[in-house]
């Protein structure tokens, strides 16, 4: 460039801290900003909540919608500093005095890339709530699954398992120790399973008959792996992969306080 | 400047698409620039539940700038395919459109490659926003 140094306003140098606001949706604001060092989040609120758009690092930059958007004075989303961050503020006089010189294709398809990205954002959000709001309405219409998934109860519930795969006249014996309708707590004796895997990562499916009768078959992977207060003893940590809607039902019932 | 006017400074040819036909493929590496005469076509992404529809265009609107003013030699990003009736696209004069961009102040540019960065990762991250909810529908 060969503008005078006397006439470019001298360059702002400014510092945020982790979590601070550097951009806010809705506000007055024309500069354009630049990364030095850090990573700052574009997000948009919608129904109270932030939806991330994008996550920032060094040399991006943000705030330049307000400058290119002429229909628009105010900031089209927020970002936020997800560390804490050093940006360049430019002064956008001179950058508006280039903007208006741009050969009037460039500036044609730029006005185009801004409106295309502004209704992708808008797309962005609309998916975001729409999801978020199905999910909320799941989660009315069954009440179990919203209040009991991690409600785990402590139980002593003798079983049989095996590994995923293997022949349902395969059984080992197992104790369960508590229930959630996300996962379990089972005792193994690793003498009864001579020969069998029980590592972080196995599946087994297993059989239970609750006290109320109700038998319930499931397939749980071994999330986590401890020795039990006896010798020989193992305790598995397991995650529920496979319900059938009807038994996750009953279980629920069962997890009622 | 009218835009017509403005543009047919910069028409180097002009070509007619059957609906489906793909006037540009993602994936593949080029730098055309076109613009819609007439019709509509319609952006598509590949995705892991099928050919996606993000965007439509219609006459007036530039496609394939991202090539050209983005990362040089990156792949087409999205397929462009005619909608539903024959299009007429202007295919764009690279070289000039080049040059003009070059005029341009490192700044201005900066600003034009966020933008369309900007645009990229919207573009990815609505289309992966319809394939998580028709998973999860899939799997209610």
């Amino acid at each position: 460039m060969t503008d005078n140094p006397s006439t470019i306003p001298p360059i702002v140098r400014l510092s945020y801290r982790k979590g601070d606001l550097i951009v806010k949706e809705g506000d007055y604001g024309i500069s354009i900003y630049k990364i030095l060092e850090g990573k700052a989040m574009v997000l948009k609120e919608s129904d109270g909540r932030e939806i991330p758009l994008a996550t920032l690092t060094t040399g991006d930059i943000f705030g330049e919608r307000t400058f290119l958007n002429r229909a628009s004075e105010t900031r089209s989303a927020s970002v936020r500093a997800l560390e804490n961050m050093t940006v360049e503020v430019w002064h956008t006089a001179r950058l508006s005095r280039e903007y208006n010189e741009m050969p009037p294709i460039v500036k044609y398809i730029t006005d185009q890339i801004l409106a295309r990205s502004i209704r992708m954002n808008n797309l962005i959000v609309k998916l975001v709530t729409q999801e978020q709001r199905a999910e909320l309405a799941e989660k009315k219409a069954d009440p179990l699954i919203s209040q009991r998934r991690f409600h785990r109860k402590k139980v002593d519930i003798r079983c049989q398992y095996r590994p995923f795969g293997a022949s349902d006249r395969f059984h080992l014996s197992g104790r369960i120790k508590d229930i959630s309708l996300a996962g379990l707590g089972m005792e193994v004796m690793r003498r009864d399973a001579s020969g069998v895997s029980h590592v972080k990562g196995d599946c087994f499916v297993v059989n239970i008959v609750l006290p109320n009768k109700q038998s319930l078959e499931l397939e749980a992977e071994v999330v986590s792996v401890r020795k039990g207060e006896i010798a020989g003893e193992l305790v598995l940590g397991m995650s529920i992969s496979e319900i059938s809607p009807k038994e996750k039902k009953h279980l629920g019932f069962f997890l009622m306080p | 400047m009218e835009i017509e006017t403005l543009i047919i400074a910069y028409l180097v040819d002009e070509e007619t698409y059957e609906p489906g036909e793909i006037v540009i493929e993602e994936g593949t590496q080029g730098d055309w620039v076109y613009i819609v005469l007439e019709g509509r076509v319609k952006v598509t992404k590949r995705t892991s539940v099928g050919m996606l529809t993000i965007d439509i265009l219609r006459q007036g609107a530039i496609f394939g700038e991202m090539a050209l003013f983005g990362k040089a030699l990156e792949a087409r990003s999205a397929s462009v395919i005619a909608a539903d009736g024959p299009a007429r696209v202007g295919v764009l004069d690279t070289r000039q459109l080049i040059d003009d961009y070059e005029s341009l102040s490192p700044r201005i540019r900066l600003l034009i490659k966020a933008l369309i960065m900007r645009l990229k990762e919207s573009n990815e991250k609505a289309a992966s926003l319809v394939v998580a909810a028709s998973e999860k529908k899939r799997n209610r």
